[in-house]
């Protein structure tokens, strides 16, 4: 019997509000690599990512890591949310904010002990954050903040990693080194997958792509997926079909 | 126990009265320390819709048992706070109602409806009913010794609850995405959370009165928030203001006749807070004034505060 | 004719008391619904709270200045409270770096308790009483009369009647821009219209309306008068003239049949008016256009007409395949159910073989699900033996528009015109 494959998506269709966004998404990931995720605004990258980790229910299908369900190896996967809905205001220093990443481990009523502080200061000197341990999350450049949460998902320890849109308004030496983490996460062994807003660079990052826009286009190794046939498919029409069917199913009722 | 006497005969007071105040005190804090939570998750006012909410539950728990005592009457606010804001929850997910109509619809009918039983009762001269009146406003004067003790446990018991399970309640409240991919279970979270805010709202009744016992839960965490960036110190010093607040108010309002204990314990708070606000250091108004004006302040793509809706 | 009677008595009895106090508490209710209903649409409910309560403090210096609870220094205090309110929240949130509600939170709390603690320290000149700030004094409306043009009118009605007519005026004036100010305040300021003004009116209109009410139903029911009415209404109509009609009819009706069960049940006018009020939204929940009955309906006739087509299908590829005897009917309840059903509506004959009309309506169904794997198959990256159970119900939503362009859009694509599913199942036509 073969491993199972390190992330596997059977199937899967997600709603919000009894509309369908996604539809019928299957997916299986078999090798450690840098897996980019795209396609148009709001066409359900992070949907996908979300329901992939339960943030967001599924409607239909199922999602396996490593051939079980997330509640079983929820220590394996680390997530680095979109920084959008971050409260920026918030009392907690970088280091506090990092420090988040090993509660897990450490579960219910546990206080956090030299161990995880040690390995949260680790984890900020990989992304180059290590002098501003203390400083308030609010008073951090984009991409200082980035590489913050980062960092917070490098102290789950996880074999797999998921990061939405982790490059979105960063300026670009942060970037590179965001980058230089993640191959570095990659050659190390994890799976790595972002959801990622811009093609242009995509080609050049990813070692496979998935196109998604409210389904699976096509998923593979980067300048397979990335065939103008793909994008043309991807980027353009057959759309309406989709949102129509998804408001008859919102409203219970057939399409005209 | 005698250590008790002394003091109060020291100070002038009857022992009773002592050990109200410092219960009262001791409910300032908590509130302060429990309010933190609800200020950071900005649902200030989901506190408000729960205190008003106590009303008919004192109502109904005094109309059921006929009886006056505090723990049963409290019991029956509590009983209707958490009512109250499970209907809120069920408004939001299943009518067209946005959650600010909701919540003002909440703190309006059941206000309307705990004065409209209380009234009743005391129109019909039930006996006892006349001291339903003491939960608007708040009032320390008929609270005995014994019934001070259980509102002394209690906040002892909720301030203990957040400050074991701070650091679940911290990420949850920063970052509920990623506290739910990491396997916490946020909505119970949430949920307890939201729960213990109704208690201590309850609980602030004696001390505040259900119109103003949310000042209690919301001033101690935001003029704490003004003295530091770090969630463990703000919690400590929202339950030090809560402290002093609570005290202060009802020490005057004791002093001076015909004053309801709630508008003083409020006033006492926005004192400190104004304090906090012009005084703090980094953040107060004095120290933003006195900071060289800006030459390269913030970092190229400087921090932008979005308000989380 | 004996309720018609015993209504004319009870509003004439005592000099008309009742009547008088039911038409205070109709005048500021409809007042409170009209403002109520532009801070609802406006999702400003929560600042409507917060000026009812903090306009206390401005009332009670306008009442120590030597004014009256509802006269004209009160009502200019309260709006000078109502004003200062909203300035002090927005100086929170900025340099204070409060968050809205907490802000609004800290101003409130604090105003309404210096209102309450000023009330309190000048008792003996003012004749209030802590209670009746909160939940007013209905009852005693009716015997604080102003002589006008020889009749004796209540102060607090003459007061509800110029606030009344003071905001209907100024709304119709408005209309225009009210209406698009309710919209989107933003757009409206970029395209020239003074919004800024309007939401300052807006909040003006409510100290006033506070005011107004005072007497009647004091600082913390005026709230649920505010917005119940209009939050009521949103959920029966969609446009805001009606919802504005609406808003003010119930609350009209809930003054006036809350004030006389008050009088029957011996307790707080204001109370019962609040009472009522949440009533009415808890109904208009349950029965409106789409509330809880409307959705729980058409779930049911939902999943009726899903095991219903599910039948016919079954019953079509079991011809398909051959087998004269058709497929076991499924379990539980519904499929036999639904048979029964079908067989009385001539969809299927007593043995469960489908009749001509049965077979029209079980093609499409089928064509439905065949069609839609199909599709599938082209334009989404699924393997074949994954697209039955999409199919399995989606083919409950395609109408016949919807495929005519599946159709369409596949005959297009170079693998040329469908005919049969991935499977290799003939799709049957459109009829």
């Amino acid at each position: 019997m073969s491993t199972p494959p390190l992330l596997e998506l059977h199937d899967v269709t997600v709603a919000y509000h009894g509309r369908p966004v996604l539809w019928h998404v299957d997916l299986a990931v078999t090798e450690p690599c840098l897996y980019g995720i795209i396609g148009p605004n709001g066409a359900g990258k992070s949907t996908l990512v979300k329901s992939a980790l339960g943030i967001v229910p599924l409607s239909d299908g199922w999602v396996r890591f490593f051939g079980e369900p997330l509640d079983r190896v929820r220590g394996r996967v680390g997530y680095v949310p979109q920084r959008e809905s971050v409260d920026w205001d918030f009392p907690v220093r970088a280091i506090d904010v990092v420090l988040m990443g090993t509660y897990h481990r450490l579960g219910w009523l546990r206080r956090v002990g030299r161990e995880e502080r040690r390995l949260a200061e680790s984890c900020l000197e990989r992304v180059g954050m290590a002098d501003f341990a203390t400083r308030q999350i609010g008073r951090l450049s984009g991409g200082q903040q980035q590489r913050v949460f980062l960092a917070r998902a490098l102290a789950q320890q996880a074999d797999i990693y998921f990061l939405d849109e982790p490059l979105a308004g960063v300026d670009a030496q942060s970037q590179q080194q965001i980058f230089e983490v993640l191959s570095s996460l990659r050659d190390e062994g994890k799976l790595v997958l972002i959801v990622h807003h811009d093609l242009r660079t995509a080609a050049s990052w990813f070692d496979r792509v998935a196109l998604v826009d409210m389904r699976l286009v096509a998923a593979g190794p980067t300048d397979e997926v990335l065939s103008r046939e793909n994008l043309a498919r991807t980027y353009s029409g057959h759309l309406e079909v989709l949102d129509e069917l998804g408001r008859a199913v919102e409203a219970g009722r057939r399409t005209p | 126990m005698s250590l008790l006497h002394a003091a109060a005969a020291s100070l002038g007071i009857s022992s009773n009265t002592l050990v109200v105040t410092l219960a009262m005190a001791a409910v300032g804090m908590a509130a302060g320390v429990v309010g933190c939570f609800s200020v950071l998750r900005r649902r200030a006012l989901v506190g408000d819709a729960a205190a008003h909410a106590t009303l008919p539950g004192v109502a109904a728990a005094f109309l059921l048992t006929g009886s006056r005592s505090l723990p049963v009457l409290l019991a029956g606010g509590a009983v209707s706070a958490v009512i109250s804001l499970g209907l809120l929850v069920l408004l939001r997910r299943f009518t067209r109602t946005r959650e600010d109509a909701a919540t003002a619809i909440v703190i309006g009918v059941s206000f309307g409806v705990g004065v409209a039983l209380i009234s009743g009762l005391v129109a019909r001269g039930v006996p006892g009913s006349g001291g339903l009146e003491r939960f608007l406003l708040g009032s320390t004067a008929s609270l005995s010794a014994s019934e001070a003790v259980l509102l002394v446990l209690a906040s002892l018991v909720a301030t203990g609850l957040v400050i074991a399970f701070a650091k679940e309640a911290i990420v949850v409240s920063f970052d509920p995405g990623f506290a739910a991919a990491a396997g916490w279970p946020v909505w119970w979270i949430d949920f307890a959370l939201v729960a213990i805010t109704a208690v201590m709202v309850v609980v602030g009744l004696p001390a505040a009165g259900a119109v103003l016992v949310t000042a209690l839960v919301v001033i101690p965490p935001v003029a704490a928030r003004q003295w530091t960036d770090r969630v463990g110190v703000m919690l400590c010093l929202a339950g030090v203001f809560g402290l002093v607040a609570a005290l202060a108010g009802v020490v005057v309002s004791a002093v001076v006749p015909g004053l309801a204990t709630g508008p003083m314990v409020v006033l006492a708070a926005a004192a400190v807070f104004a304090v906090s606000l012009v005084c703090a250091p980094k953040r107060g108004l004095l120290a933003m004034a006195m900071r060289p004006k800006p030459s390269i302040m913030m970092p190229p793509e400087g921090p932008r505060e979005r308000s989380r809706s | 004719m004996n309720l018609l009677r015993g209504g004319i008595d009870f509003l004439t009895a005592s000099g008309g008391m009742h009547g008088w106090a039911m038409a205070t508490a109709a005048v500021v209710s409809a007042a409170a619904a009209v403002v109520g209903s532009l801070l609802v649409v406006r999702r400003m409910s929560l600042i409507g709270d917060a000026i009812s309560h903090a306009v206390l403090p401005g009332i009670v210096v306008g009442v120590l200045l030597g004014g009256r609870p509802g006269g004209p220094l009160a009502t200019a205090g309260a709006v000078a409270a109502a004003m200062l309110t909203v300035w002090l929240a927005e100086l929170l949130r900025v340099k204070g770096r409060l968050s809205e509600d907490a802000a609004a939170g800290v101003v409130f709390t604090t105003l309404f308790a210096g209102g309450v603690a000023l009330l309190s320290a000048a008792a003996s000149r003012v004749d209030a009483d802590p209670g009746c700030v909160l939940y007013g004094m209905l009852e005693l409306v009716p015997f604080d009369v102003v002589e006008v043009a020889g009749i004796e009118l209540p102060r607090a009605f003459l007061g509800g009647v110029v606030v009344l007519a003071g905001i209907l005026g100024t709304l119709w004036m408005t209309w225009r821009q009210q209406l698009a100010t309710a919209f989107d305040a933003d757009a409206a300021a970029v395209v020239g219209l003074p919004a800024r003004a309007i939401t300052n009116g807006l909040l003006c209109a409510t100290a006033i309306v506070t005011v107004a009410s005072f007497e009647a139903v004091g600082a913390v029911i005026v709230v649920a008068m505010l917005v119940v009415p209009a939050a009521t209404a949103e959920l029966l109509v969609s446009t805001l003239p009606r919802l504005i009609m609406v808003a003010v009819g119930l609350a009209v009706a809930a003054a006036c049949s809350g004030y006389a069960v008050a009088w029957q049940a011996e307790t707080n006018a204001a109370g019962m008016i609040a009472s009522l009020l949440g009533v009415a939204y808890v109904v208009a929940v349950v029965v409106a256009p789409e509330g809880m009955l409307a959705r729980a309906v058409a779930r049911v006739r939902l999943s009726w007409r899903v095991v219903c087509e599910d039948v016919l299908a079954e019953a079509w590829r079991a011809e398909e395949a051959g087998s004269v005897a058709v497929a076991a009917p499924r379990g539980g309840m519904a499929g036999p159910l639904a048979s029964w059903w079908l067989t009385r509506r001539g969809r299927l004959l007593s043995n469960r073989q489908l009749t001509p009309a049965g077979r029209e309506e079980a093609e499409m169904v089928v064509r439905s699900h065949r069609l839609w794997e199909t599709w599938l198959g082209r334009h989404v990256r699924l393997p074949v033996d994954h697209l039955h159970p999409p199919a399995e119900w989606i083919e409950h939503y395609l109408g016949a528009e919807m495929r005519q362009r599946l159709e369409a859009d596949m005959a297009v694509s170079p693998t040329g015109p469908v005919e049969a599913d991935p499977h290799g199942s003939l799709i049957p036509p459109e009829r």
